[in-house]
C-alpha cells in the first residue's frame, strides 16, 4: 500500500512540502491536502492591493497544478480534530482521513486590538486573501485611512494603501514604529521620511475604542485627540492557528514545538511555517518565525523527511525587508540583542543607517536602511545576510568596520564568506527550478 | 558540465567595461549602477576585482521566490521571469552573496542570468579577467581579497 501523507493547510509551507515530496520520493505516495482557502502566497498580497498584479497571480497551486501533482484536495474545508493515536484527522464536515504521517501547516490569523468597536463596519484586517479583497473594495481616492499598528505587516502594505490616493495616519502603541524589526534610531529616520512624504505617524498611542460617528469612524485613545477615519485597518499582530489541536496531545508553546527534523512531540506529525516553533539559527532556541522564507525551508525539509529522507534542519534566520516611499529598511537575525556588542553608522542627510551586532568576531544581526536608489547599487543587503547566516569570523576586519560600518564588501570577500556558503544547501542537494517537479508514476 | 563565469581578480584593471556591457544587456542602457557584475576596489584603489552571482547550488533566490518567478535557464543560470516577478524583494535578502538586485524603475528583481549563455561581461573584458568556462563554481576572490586587504588593514591599525 502506498504511504499516505496528509497535509493540513494550503499556504507556503504546505505547497513546498507537497512539491518536495514529489521531488524526493522513490515510490509514489498518496498525498491528501486539506485547506480552508485556495493555496495562495500571502507575501504578494500587497501587490494585489496596489493593483499591480491581478488576483489570479497570487495563487501558488491551482486545481490543475494539484491534479498534476496527483494531490487529493479538500479545498474549503478545515481540520477540526486530530486523533494522533488512531492517525485520523476529522474535518469540519465530518469527513475522516487516515494518514501514515501528517504535516500541520495551518498558519496564522490576524489579531485585532481588544477594544470596543474593533469588529465594526469599515474596520479591516489584512492577512488573508479575503481580507485583502475587503480592504481593496473599501479604499477610494481622498478617503481618510487610519492604520492601527506600525509593525512589519502594516509597513508591507503602506505603499499599496497610499497608491489608492488616500490620506494615511499610522498609530502605534510602542514608543517607535516597527518595534519588532528595527531599533529606535532607524525608526526615527523612517518616521521623518514618512512624515516628509505626507504620512502622519503617531506613536505611544493606546487605542481605547472605535466608534461610529456620522458615517465615519472615530478612534479614541488613552491620551491625546480622537482621530476620524473612513476606513480603519487593524495591523495589530497575528497568532498561530493551533486551537484545533487542543486535547490532541501535541505539545504547543508559542507554536507547535518541533525538533531538528520538524517533528512535533508526536513523531509522525510534523509542523511547518507560522504554526511551528522551531530552531532559531542564531540563538539555537525555539522560536516562531512567521515569515515566508521560514515557511519555505520548513516545508521543504518536512517534504523530504516525509518522502523518506533524513534531513536535519539547521534553523531559520529572521530576515525582513520593507520599502516605504522608496526608502528600504531591512533587518537580520539577532538585530535586537541588547546584550550584544553593536557598531552603528549614521548619515542622517541621505538618510543611511547601519547597525552590526556581534558575538565575538561573528555577526549575529544587522540593520540596514537607505533610499532605494542607494541601496540597490551595492551588494550590501545580501552580504549582510550572508555574514549573519554563515557566521564567518571577521576578526581582522572588526576594527575597520568599527570605523566604517558601511564598508561591508572587502570584509565579506576577504573573510571567504562565499567559500563557506557555496557547499550549503537546505536539502543536501542542488535545488530544482519551480515547475520542474517530476511526478512519480 | 555547465559553464560558469570565472573571475581572475589579479587581471582586473578596474576599467568597468564589464559593468557597461552588463547594464546594456540587462537594462538596455549604459548604466553601471544597474550592472549585476560589480567591480570593487581593494587596497586603497590600487587593485580591483569583479564580483557577481556564482549560480550557487541552493539558489537561495529561487527557493525564496513566493510566486516561482525565478527559474533555471538553458545556460544553467538562475533567471528572473519578469512577468511573474511582483517586486517583493524577498530574493534580494534571501541571497547570502548580495547578487540579486532590485530595479527601481521596473520594480522587478534582476540578477546575472549569464546572458542566456553568452555573457557580455566576459566578451567586454579587455584583460580576460572574466572568462566563461566549463568548471565548477568557486570562491574566486577570497584569497586575492585577503591578501590585498591585509596590507590596508595593517596601515589602518598603525
Amino acid at each position: 500500500m502506498p504511504r499516505r501523507h496528509l497535509i493540513v493547510g494550503g499556504g507556503t509551507a504546505a505547497v513546498n512540502a507537497i512539491r518536495t515530496i514529489r521531488e524526493e520520493e522513490t515510490e509514489k505516495s498518496e498525498i491528501t491536502l486539506v485547506t480552508a482557502e485556495r493555496p495562495y502566497s500571502r507575501m504578494v498580497l500587497p501587490y494585489y492591493l496596489d493593483r499591480s498584479i491581478a488576483e489570479g497571480h497570487v495563487f501558488t497551486a491551482t486545481a490543475p497544478g494539484l491534479a498534476q501533482w496527483d494531490v487529493k484536495a479538500h479545498v474549503g474545508r478545515r481540520a477540526s480534530r486530530l486523533d494522533v493515536k488512531a492517525n485520523v484527522c476529522t474535518l469540519d464536515d465530518g469527513t475522516t482521513i487516515e494518514y501514515d504521517d501528517c504535516l500541520v501547516a495551518t498558519g496564522s490569523s490576524a489579531v485585532r486590538a481588544p477594544v470596543p468597536g474593533a469588529d465594526g463596519r469599515n474596520v479591516h484586517s489584512f492577512w488573508t486573501l479575503d481580507e485583502a479583497r475587503g480592504l481593496i473594495a473599501s479604499l477610494s481616492p481622498g478617503a481618510q485611512v487610519v492604520m492601527v499598528g506600525a509593525g512589519f505587516i502594516s509597513f508591507t502594505i503602506l505603499n499599496s494603501i497610499l497608491s489608492h490616493g488616500v490620506a494615511l495616519t499610522v498609530v502605534e502603541l510602542a514608543p517607535h514604529i516597527l518595534p519588532r524589526m528595527i531599533d529606535a534610531t532607524a525608526a526615527g529616520l523612517v518616521e521623518k521620511w514618512l512624515t516628509d512624504h505626507g504620512v502622519t505617524i503617531r506613536t505611544d498611542a493606546r487605542l481605547t475604542a472605535i466608534e461610529d460617528a456620522k458615517g465615519k469612524k472615530r478612534l479614541r485613545f488613552a491620551r491625546g485627540a480622537d482621530l476620524t477615519a473612513d476606513v480603519v485597518i487593524m495591523a495589530t499582530g497575528i497568532k498561530a492557528n493551533v486551537e484545533w489541536l487542543q486535547g490532541s496531545g501535541i505539545t504547543v508553546k508559542q507554536g507547535i514545538v518541533v525538533d531538528d527534523h520538524l517533528r512535533s512531540s508526536v513523531p509522525n506529525v510534523y509542523a511547518a511555517g507560522d504554526v511551528a516553533e522551531g530552531r532559531d539559527l542564531i540563538s539555537g532556541n525555539g522560536a516562531v518565525h512567521a515569515i515566508e522564507t521560514t515557511a519555505q525551508e520548513h516545508g521543504r525539509v518536512v517534504g523530504a523527511n516525509m518522502a523518506g529522507r533524513d534531513v536535519r534542519y539547521r534553523g531559520s534566520l529572521i530576515i525582513n525587508i520593507v520599502e516605504v516611499c522608496h526608502l528600504d529598511v531591512a533587518s537580520f537575525g539577532a538585530w535586537d540583542d541588547t546584550k550584544a556588542a553593536a557598531i552603528t553608522g549614521l548619515r542622517p542627510e541621505r538618510p543611511a543607517y547601519r547597525k552590526l551586532l556581534w558575538s565575538g568576531d561573528r555577526l549575529t544581526g544587522a540593520i540596514i536602511l537607505g533610499p532605494s536608489s542607494d541601496i540597490w547599487t551595492t551588494n550590501d543587503v545580501g552580504m549582510l545576510k550572508g555574514l549573519v547566516q554563515s557566521g564567518v569570523s571577521l576578526a581582522p576586519f572588526r576594527a575597520h568596520l568599527e570605523r566604517n560600518p558601511f564598508d561591508i564588501k572587502p570584509a565579506y570577500v576577504a573573510a571567504k564568506t562565499t567559500a563557506v556558503l557555496l557547499p550549503e544547501t537546505v536539502l543536501g542537494r542542488p535545488s530544482k527550478a519551480p515547475g520542474e517537479t517530476p511526478v512519480a508514476v | 558540465m555547465t559553464k560558469v563565469l570565472v573571475l581572475h581578480p589579479e587581471r582586473c584593471t578596474g576599467c568597468l567595461r564589464c559593468e557597461l556591457a552588463c547594464s546594456y544587456m540587462q537594462t538596455g542602457t549604459y548604466h553601471p549602477a544597474k550592472s549585476v557584475i560589480k567591480v570593487s576596489p581593494f587596497e586603497g584603489h590600487t587593485s580591483y576585482a569583479p564580483y557577481t552571482c556564482t549560480q550557487c547550488a541552493e539558489g537561495w533566490c529561487m527557493t525564496a521566490c513566493p510566486v516561482g518567478a525565478i527559474t533555471i535557464n538553458v545556460a544553467g543560470a538562475k533567471d528572473v521571469i519578469d512577468d511573474r516577478c511582483v517586486g517583493c524583494k524577498l530574493c534580494t535578502i534571501a541571497c547570502p552573496y548580495g547578487t540579486v538586485f532590485y530595479d527601481t524603475d521596473t520594480r522587478k528583481a534582476y540578477k546575472c542570468n549569464l546572458c542566456g549563455g553568452d555573457p557580455a561581461c566576459a566578451h567586454a573584458c579587455p584583460t580576460a579577467a572574466i572568462t566563461y568556462e566549463e568548471r565548477a563554481t568557486e570562491d574566486w576572490l577570497g584569497d586575492f581579497a585577503r591578501e590585498r586587504t591585509a596590507h590596508a588593514l595593517a596601515l589602518e591599525a598603525a
